[in-house]
């Protein structure tokens, strides 16, 4: 027989849940445990992770079962822009300095939306690198290098 | 007279020139981000968190408070002005602002939920003073199995307010209260879900989690649905209400802040819940309920009133039990740990002036908003006119920052990128991050009070069961829980949403 997945998501949310659970009892389990009066450090996550894994298997079993609507995403550029556009900043930032930094951060920020013109990205991108640097670094003192350090 | 002590001791603090500055900051960031709709409080708050650092605690939190009530205010000029709710708690208001709007009575209409929201707000301040201290001294003789099981009650609360199913709520809370569990065990020194990652020692950074799902995770899910949107904006020109409109709103004003009064104090309520729930009363003793959605003068006055009384109270049980009933409560209390500061009952007695002048200031910072916003409404408008696209890139750019500043750390941005992509994905599967939110700030005091308890009672379970404090606690969130299962309440609780 065949299983179809009736209620996307509810069924991917379950999943999600008790996989978390799963690998929070194993590694919980790692911990001692202790007793009720005497409790280690384990005896509450395992807890918790026993109850997570419960509602989350219950949820995507309720997925297979009652009728619901699928996972609709219409696009995926936002979450690979924006997220792209954060960790970039969090690589660029110690070796070529913060404004280089700025400048790729809000750029690969602005593709993210379908309205995209490069022009007005590539003048945000200096304006906001500009203010950035004003107000954190000139205003704030944030320790931060502008360009790339020796 | 206690209370004229403790307001003049409020006044003391809040007069301070750096003080009422950053009021007015708060009220003013608050109003802007309430004007835009596509960023919440919470965002706002998460983000501005790193930058108060270097300012006193009180400051810090007067800040962070006036942002929280000044989107009230701002959250109805847009949905009047435009029918598009700046804030989610002002949705209800675009129903009957928006028409008045139409009628050419756009002025009267802001007009009346700026004084409305004026009166709210000092209504709730002073009940603020009234029951503060008075459920703290009760707190004070609570033990660990009363905490726990108060606890317990908070969390439940919090998920009848959640979109999707309560299954899923709960399980946000059981991811939250994990989470918050990262981290060095302090009774027994054990690093728990650290898998080795030096960063993951002291725990997962508050302002990490919450730059990731409320930061991030709704900025692309904003660009998500993004949509070239015509903002007309309507001419005001005249403020002052008519005579007729008067009579017709004060009862509805003060119908609005009891009920907004009341419905902040419960676990999960606030400013949404309540400005629905004002609504829908108004709707329901109306002579005429037909008028509703055509301009009626009491749907505006109402809500408006009732959100703005309802994010005051909401404080209550955050600032006297540590216990946060919403996710922007959620934000304030870890404001207050991450300034050094155990939130709970010893608040008001270790840290009067924090306590009071906190409390003072939203009355103050109500005062500035009715007194800049009318005039300033021309201005808001304007601001409208910002397409989303030039906005978000500066809000990632604020995230980045703030998230760095915090410990200079790289694996801290990779962490809230983390955070914002399961974020998104989660709010894709109807999961919101406010109970995950709320879990983890709970974690671990929920942890070290079962803990303690189950010391006390000598491994015993039924403790929580045979104090009367602690087992009406447990009875209620287990009748919450039943009454949200039971399929009439669902109904509503879908109808409300749906309207």
């Amino acid at each position: 027989m065949q299983i179809r997945i009736r209620n996307g998501k509810d069924f991917y949310a379950g999943l999600f849940f008790f996989l978390i659970g799963i690998v929070t009892v194993l590694e919980a389990r790692g911990y001692s445990v202790g007793t009720a009066r005497n409790m280690g450090p384990g005896y509450f996550p395992i807890l918790l992770g026993y109850l997570l894994l419960m509602i989350g298997g219950g949820t995507a079993v309720r997925g297979l079962w009652l009728k619901g609507e699928g996972i609709k995403i219409s696009s995926m550029r936002p979450l690979l822009m924006v997220s792209s556009a954060v960790l970039s900043f969090a690589l660029l930032l110690k070796p070529c300095g913060l404004i280089l930094a700025l400048l790729a951060l809000v750029f690969l920020a602005c593709l993210g939306s379908r309205e995209f013109r490069i022009r007005y990205a590539v003048v945000l991108s200096f304006a906001l690198a500009a203010i950035a640097t004003a107000l954190f670094v000139y205003t704030l003192g944030l320790p931060l290098h502008l360009f790339w350090s020796e | 007279m206690d209370i004229f002590n403790n307001m003049l001791l409020g006044f003391t603090v809040v007069l301070l020139p750096w003080n009422l500055f950053y009021c007015l900051f708060g009220a003013v960031i608050g109003t802007l981000i309430g004007v835009l709709p596509g960023i919440g409080p919470a965002a706002t708050i998460a983000l501005l968190l790193p930058f108060t650092f270097n300012v006193p605690p009180v400051t810090a939190l007067i800040m962070l408070a006036g942002i929280y009530y000044g989107s009230q205010y701002g959250g109805s000029t847009t949905s009047i002005l435009v029918n598009i709710p700046g804030e989610s708690s002002s949705v209800v208001t675009c129903l009957d602002g928006y028409a008045m709007a139409r009628q050419g009575r756009a002025g009267p209409a802001l007009a009346i939920a700026a004084m409305g929201s004026f009166f709210a707000g000092c209504v709730a301040t002073v009940i603020i003073c009234l029951l503060a201290p008075t459920l703290a001294e009760l707190a004070l003789k609570f033990g660990p199995a009363e905490y726990f099981s108060m606890m317990v009650l908070g969390l439940v609360g919090a998920t009848m307010l959640a979109r999707g199913s309560l299954l899923k709520a709960i399980a946000m809370i059981l991811l939250g209260l994990v989470l918050g569990l990262v981290g060095t065990d302090v009774n027994s020194g054990t690093r728990r879900f650290a898998f080795g990652i030096s960063t993951l020692f002291d725990g997962i950074d508050f302002v990490v989690v919450v730059m990731g799902l409320f930061g991030l995770a709704e900025i692309i899910s904003s660009l998500d649905h993004e949509m070239k949107k015509e903002i007309m904006t309507t001419k005001v020109s005249r403020l002052i209400p008519t005579r007729a409109d008067l009579k017709a709103s004060w009862k509805a004003v003060i119908r609005g802040t009891a009920l907004g009064s009341m419905l902040g104090i419960l676990p999960g309520g606030g400013a949404l819940l309540s400005s629905f729930a004002s609504y829908a009363l108004e709707k329901r003793i109306a002579s005429d309920p037909s008028r509703f959605g055509k301009g009626a003068i009491e749907g505006v006055a109402g809500p408006e009133s009732a959100n703005n009384a309802g994010a005051q109270t909401s404080f209550i049980p955050m600032l006297t039990l540590g216990i946060p009933t919403n996710g922007v409560m959620a934000l304030m209390l870890g404001a207050m740990m991450i300034h050094g500061i155990a939130p709970g009952p010893r608040v008001m007695v270790e840290k009067p002036d924090l306590f009071w002048g906190l409390i003072v200031s939203m009355w103050v910072g109500n005062l500035m908003l009715v007194i800049l916003n009318l005039p300033l409404i021309g201005i808001w408008v304007r601001l409208l006119t910002v397409p989303y696209r030039f906005l978000y890139p500066a809000i990632v750019m604020f995230c980045c920052i703030g998230v760095y500043s915090l410990n200079n750390s790289i694996i801290d941005l990779a962490m809230a990128t983390g955070f914002g992509i399961v974020g998104y994905l989660l709010l894709k599967l109807d999961c919101e991050p406010a109970p995950l939110v709320l879990g983890f700030i709970l974690g671990p005091m929920m942890e070290t009070y079962f803990r303690r308890a189950l010391v006390f009672s000598r491994g015993d379970f039924t403790v929580f069961f045979t104090q009367p404090i602690s087992l009406t606690m447990l009875l209620t969130a287990a009748i919450l829980l039943l009454m949200n299962i039971a399929p009439t309440v669902r109904r509503k609780r879908e109808e409300v949403f749906q309207e």
